[in-house]
């Protein structure tokens, strides 16, 4: 029976390496299958098409122990969901599931659906917990929207709130909870979808839990997971070993918004201990909790932080509580950046603010020195991920749902490698799959017109962020409603150490008559027949000196008009020859002039508009 | 008689049809120019037989041909030069793709640049909608001037991808046209014409694969073919294909995406067989251990699993063909992965290959790190003396020193401690392989048959079979050439598919049944071409896309038949919709229609003369050798080594023991029961009687 049981009855180590490595691969699968059952499944687009879902695997001391590959502010801090409902039922047994979606009980934002599902031994004993955690197309908002920026409280916000409730005991549904959702949620089907969804992929998890607990032996299973969260510990510390320490800080400001007329100013403390090999981030410097979506919450706060730090080591750390042990996240209670106190609104707590604070992290490391930290990415989210809801001319059905374009880009650079074109927010960390266009046309009454890389908007750097994206889309006939919440569009993302900004992002309205209108930074639209929606995304923030970019880096972005050869010249200090590859005597001379007057030039940008002439003739 | 030949990376592979047996051949493959290596594996064969190449060209009645010289080009980036023709306003298809990615934390790496690069995409102004209407008319003008620009760029090959081209081909078609006019030497491919499927980006990603292949693999076949006929070849050649089935070599020379996964596709369909003849299973899990890949493939109820799904390169940095294919899935498993201990003190097998070059520690060639097959040696699982049937001798020593420097010092282990967790840990990941599979297409290892194939197949299979609960371990004959193997029990098949969307809650009848009869009329006509070089027995399936309202991932369903009469048909359908559901996924939803995206229709041709011969022959019955051979639970330990080609059928063989087939070694631990196969192959029970 291998090397699940005893290997030798010898002075070997209860779990060695081998065991170890056994364990590690059968959690995993074990997170991964809920996974597959959830996408598979799922009914509405941000799960079945985009993946905004995530598994966990937690143990019965609230420690995350397997994640699968999910996303990130999903399940970092997992550990307060299990403490929840830990704390607020006693009497859990085999057969129970919880539904969880309480900002204030320690879950990201009301519009993620989690459902809990204990996992006992065979005696009774509470073993681990499994966590499946979905984005709904709807929660019961006032406005048809999942980020309700603009609620100044939670009875504005209006979602329905479930702060760990049973949902099922003894294996069988009670059916209360399910009725007020069908009565108090858009397009109540595509939700019960969702739902029995959810519950599979738990169930499914539950029981290939207690299969593996059932051969391994439950002690066993107990072991490994102190013996996981000790290497993990070990690799964690060796990673932060590597950074030099100091004391630091960084700042992002997220834009102004509906509520928050003067932006919410973001600052983050960095401890970094090199020799003892531990990191302290302090987000208790930041603004009281503000009367509108943006606050975090305690999970996405932490989270965020926690984000930041492991982005900035560049070293591949397994993502547990193991390794959590060697962060400390200071967070305080009614701040905008830390444990909200009810009825305080986080409707948006999953991306905007939360991307800020893991974004003055990336800046904070990269302080420290060459080949730490990265640049502001992630800045989201513009129309192309808006929510968009309406009546299907074609069925007289009512839709919602999140568009989950491809236009949205948004990486920012590293030490080593150019912004992740397909990033998008910090927190999802490209980990969410793009809506193809034939099916979102297919599915809703809409008409995308061009979705394009723009040229000339990458934060320059030596190592370039994402350039940014543009996108157009409308409704087909009949109205078509988008709400969106896009920060970036003043405070543009950062470059660091000497890497440039990014592109700010933009939104706007063209008329029938392709004229077009600016459009707030977060706004509920309302598109007639023959009007569409410009979104243009942020870019990401550079890494290091454009002047130290490898010039045939340069040479094919040009070839692959990601730049422009003007920009290649005066940003970068680059000059092509006829074949398009760098001359390399002109490019030095270039280069020197550039460095002694202070730094290539920055020309203005030009206006973000992708649609090249003919296509402004369309339709 | 006829022949299968599988050009490989490594080996090129001959399996020999006769009357009343197949035979075995392998030779190196010859990258430079494979088909020295197709002749020098003839060569060998024929000196087997006595008789010229010629002669047994002559002899042969069908040759069947598979290459990975379609996916290599596409690996090592040496196809055509190919250009993208799309929709205006979209033309970054290729580089969104569908986006998602792996390890979130990872900020180390450059996204990966698109198929074909932005610089050779063109968008065409024109727009067709959802529902085939025209927004905005074909701008030939425009198209006109584009294909000057190719020219000018010295594009060898056009992809055209068009929004919508399912619901409307006339544009995808006036373009086609136009380029034949205007650019009659460079082949172009049209995405509703090669993959009609919704979703751009696979649409475009298959089309721009099989344009990008088109120049290459239309020579490599004509070539293949003329120097055939020189050598002595009469009769036709048909290739394997990445669904499973065989295609004539022009078809797939017209279509070459065809030949992507030829040579993978083949594993399930020779496991099917061996599964059902040796095992009598309609129902098994079927792997192909090389020197860097473990390629893994299920089937369920006799029928094959098939995928869109499938990546060339690693998953979202490589590129989704978005084509229909046989479902293998391929992990960076084998002899040759190396292995190596953490800074945490964890154990990691692979990624990491070292490949034939420097080869494993044992091969002698410089390699230092240990590999699986360095493991292997000092288990004493493998002979130094006749490893691959003795034409490599390998290093004991040099083996035990990797292993011990770079395994068993860290892990404070001892040597044969250490080599054993290296084989415990490639046999997790091959199992964590399958049950990602198995989870997927919802099988359940524990009553499916594990087909052992591949030629490092036999040092871990039964182990991996205990893990998986899997109640019996089949060994084939001809296992170590899985993939010719399969070529020799398939059918010619094609495959015809067509987009339609309709719903059970509304369902459009009249249009049904026009596309089921075109499909029908499509397959008929196929069938009807084949027959007239071939002997064999026609037969068309037909399948629907379906899925619950609001879902998008659709199940492929088997339909009743190819008419729907009335709501009888239609209630059924959903009926055996929700019987699939749950199967796979375990949950169904009676209340919910089913939508209906697609509709195909594949048509077999069941070729006459399926093998029935045994493989190898049965010769001096002579007594095992014996061998010190490592096992966890008994320790070094003196184990007989047998070999299969002396062995009667209905053989016993208790482990521990190791049995020598040639090509494989087969390690039989303690407790485990194998039995020879009335076709020259070994069953083996993993856990013995008592279990």
């Amino acid at each position: 029976m291998s090397a699940l049981h005893e290997r030798r009855g010898t002075a070997a180590p209860a779990i060695d390496g081998v065991r170890l490595a056994v364990l590690a691969n059968r959690f995993e699968a074990i997170a991964r299958s809920m996974m597959n059952t959830l996408v598979r499944t799922g009914r509405s687009g941000v799960l079945n098409t985009a993946q905004d879902f995530s598994c966990a695997i937690l143990t019965n001391a609230d420690e995350l122990l397997a994640v699968a590959e999910s996303q990130p502010v999903h399940v970092l801090t997992g550990d307060l969901m299990t403490r929840a409902m830990a704390n607020l039922h006693r009497d859990l047994r085999p057969g129970d599931a919880f539904l969880h979606n309480s900002p204030y009980h320690g879950n990201t934002h009301a519009a993620d659906h989690t459902i809990l599902v204990p996992v006992f031994d065979e005696h009774g004993a509470h073993r681990f917990t499994v966590l499946a955690k979905a984005h709904q197309a709807d929660c019961g908002n006032a406005q048809p929207t999942t980020y309700a920026a603009e609620a100044r409280d939670v009875y504005e916000e209006g979602a329905l709130i479930f702060p760990c409730v049973r949902v099922q005991r003894d294996y069988t549904d009670l059916d209360d909870v399910i009725r007020m959702c069908e009565m108090r949620l858009r397009v109540p089907g595509q939700w019960r979808g969702d739902y029995l969804a959810l519950l599979g992929s738990a169930r499914v998890g539950e029981r290939r839990l207690a299969e593996l607990g059932a051969e391994a032996g439950w002690e066993t299973l107990a072991e490994y997971a102190r013996a996981w969260f000790d290497y993990s510990e070990k690799r964690m510390a060796a990673a932060i070993r590597a950074l030099p320490s100091g004391r630091v800080s960084g700042r992002s400001v997220h834009d102004p918004f509906p509520g928050v007329p003067d932006g919410i100013p973001i600052s983050v403390i960095v401890d970094v201990d090199g020799d003892a090999g531990r990191i302290e981030v302090d987000l208790r410097d930041n603004p009281d909790s503000v009367p509108c979506g943006l606050n975090l919450t305690e999970a996405t706060a932490s989270a965020a932080a926690i984000m930041g730090v492991f982005n900035s080591l560049h070293a591949e750390v397994p993502t547990n509580s193991g390794a959590f042990r060697r962060v400390k996240v200071h967070v305080r209670e009614g701040c905008v950046a830390g444990v909200p106190r009810h009825p305080a609104c986080c409707s948006v707590a999953t991306t905007n603010v939360a991307d800020r604070v893991a974004n003055a992290v990336h800046q904070a490391i990269a302080s420290l020195g060459e080949g730490y930290g990265m640049a502001e990415s992630g800045l989201t989210q513009p129309p192309a991920w808006g929510v968009i809801s309406g009546v299907d001319p074609r069925t007289a059905e009512p839709f919602v749902n999140q568009i989950m374009l491809g236009s949205v880009t948004c990486g920012g650079a590293s030490p080593s490698a150019d912004g992740w074109t397909m990033l998008a927010g910090v927190g999802d960390a490209g980990m969410l799959w793009r809506d193809s266009v034939e099916l979102d046309e297919l599915r809703f009454p809409l008409l995308i017109r061009a979705q394009r890389l723009l040229a000339d908007t990458e934060g320059a750097g030596r190592m370039r962020g994402a350039p940014a994206a543009y996108a157009e889309f409308g409704p087909t006939d009949g109205e078509l409603e988008v709400m969106y919440a896009s920060d970036g569009s003043i405070n543009a993302p950062r470059g660091v150490r000497g890497g440039r900004s990014g592109g700010r992002a933009a939104a706007q309205r063209r008329g029938p008559a392709g004229d077009l209108q600016d459009l707030p930074n977060c706004a509920r639209v309302v598109l007639a027949p023959g009007e569409t929606i410009v979104s243009v995304c942020c870019s990401g923030g550079g890494y290091g000196d454009p002047l130290e970019r490898d010039p045939e880096l340069v040479a094919d972005d040009v070839m692959e008009r990601y730049i422009t050869a003007e920009r290649a010249e005066s940003v970068y200090g680059v000059l092509l020859d006829a074949r398009g590859r760098p001359d390399a005597n002109r490019t030095r001379e270039r280069r020197a002039r550039l460095s002694a007057a202070g730094r290539g030039s920055e020309p203005s940008r030009r206006t973000p508009d992708g649609m090249s002439s003919a296509g402004k003739d369309e339709g | 008689m006829r022949l299968a030949i599988d050009t490989g990376g490594t080996f090129t592979d001959l399996v020999i049809e006769d009357v009343d047996r197949r035979r075995l051949y392998k030779r190196s493959t010859t990258p430079a120019n494979p088909l020295e290596g197709v002749l020098n594996v003839l060569d060998v064969a024929a000196a087997d037989r006595d008789c010229t190449t010629a002669e047994l060209l002559g002899d042969t009645d069908l040759l069947i041909y598979a290459t990975t010289r379609a996916i290599n080009a596409v690996i090592t980036e040496t196809a055509a030069r190919t250009a993208l023709l799309t929709t205006e306003g979209h033309s970054e298809i290729l580089v969104f793709r569908e986006g998602g990615r792996s390890g979130p934390f990872n900020h180390r790496r450059f996204y990966p640049p698109p198929y074909v690069p932005r610089h050779l995409t063109w968008e065409v102004p024109e727009r067709i909608r959802h529902d085939g209407s025209v927004l905005r008319p074909l701008d030939e003008a425009a198209v006109r001037q584009i294909i000057d620009d190719l020219a000018a760029e010295q594009v060898e090959a056009v992809a055209v991808c068009l929004l919508w081209s399912i619901a409307n081909a006339a544009h995808e078609l006036r373009i086609g046209e136009l380029l034949s006019e205007h650019l009659p030497d460079v082949p172009f491919t049209l995405s509703h014409q090669l993959n009609p499927t919704i979703r751009e980006y696979r649409r475009a990603s298959a089309a721009a694969i099989d344009a990008s292949l088109k120049p290459t693999m239309a020579a490599h076949l004509a070539e293949l073919e003329s120097t055939l006929r020189a050598a002595g070849l009469a009769s036709p050649v048909v290739m394997v294909t990445s669904s499973g089935g065989l295609m004539q070599a022009a078809s797939v020379a017209a279509a070459p995406i065809h030949a992507i996964m030829s040579g993978p596709a083949m594993g399930p369909i020779a496991g099917r067989h061996h599964a059902a003849t040796e095992a009598e299973a309609d129902s098994a899990i079927i792997t192909d251990a090389g020197g860097t890949s473990y390629d893994v493939s299920l089937v369920r109820r006799g029928r094959i699993p098939r995928t869109r799904e499938t990546w060339l390169g690693p998953r979202f940095t490589g590129h989704m063909t978005g084509f229909p294919s046989v479902d293998v899935r391929s992990i960076g498993a084998g002899g040759g992965s190396i292995a190596w201990v953490d800074d945490g003190g964890m154990l990691h097998v692979g990624p990491d290959s070292a490949g034939a070059q420097p080869g494993p520690a044992c091969y002698g060639r410089g390699g230092e790190r240990p590999t699986v097959t360095d493991a292997a040696l000092v288990l004493g699982y493998l002979d130094p003396r006749t490893f691959l049937a003795g034409a490599m001798a390998l290093d004991t020593v040099a083996a035990e020193r990797s292993i011990e420097r770079f395994v068993a010092a860290p892990l404070s282990l001892d040597l044969h401690h250490a080599a054993a967790a290296v084989l415990e840990v490639t046999t997790e990941q091959m199992v964590h392989a399958i049950e990602e599979l198995t989870v997927n297409q919802g099988i359940d290892p524990h009553g499916a048959v594990l087909v052992g194939g591949g030629g490092a197949a036999g040092l871990n299979s039964v182990a991996v079979g205990r893990r998986l609960g899997s109640p019996r371990v089949l060994f084939p004959a001809t296992g170590a050439a899985l993939s010719a193997a399969g070529a020799l029990v398939s059918d010619l098949v094609g495959e015809f598919a067509t987009t339609l969307p309709t719903t059970t809650a509304d369902f459009a009848y009249g249009d049904a049944n026009r596309v089921l009869a075109d499909l029908r009329g499509r397959g008929e006509e196929f069938l009807a071409r084949v027959a007239e070089s071939h002997s064999g027995s026609p037969e068309i399936e037909y399948f629907a896309e379906a899925r619950y309202q609001h879902q998008v991932w659709e199940l492929e369903l088997p339909l009743r038949a190819a008419a729907f009469e009335g709501p009888g048909d239609v209630d059924a359908l959903v009926a055996d919709f929700h019987e699939l559901h749950k199967e796979v996924f375990e949950i169904d939803d009676p209340a919910s229609a089913v939508e209906l995206l697609a509709w195909r229709a594949r048509a077999n041709y069941r070729l006459d003369a399926q093998p029935n011969g045994t493989a190898g022959s049965r010769s001096n019955g002579a007594a095992p050798r014996m061998r010190s051979a490592y096992f966890e639970t008994a320790g070094l330990i003196e184990v007989p080594v047998h070999a299969l080609g002396s062995l009667p059928a209905a053989e016993c063989l208790s482990g521990p023991a190791i049995i020598d087939a040639g090509l494989m070694t087969i390690v039989l631990p303690p407790q485990a029961i194998g039995r020879t196969t009335h076709d020259g192959g070994v069953l083996v029970d993993p856990w013995g009687p008592t279990s």
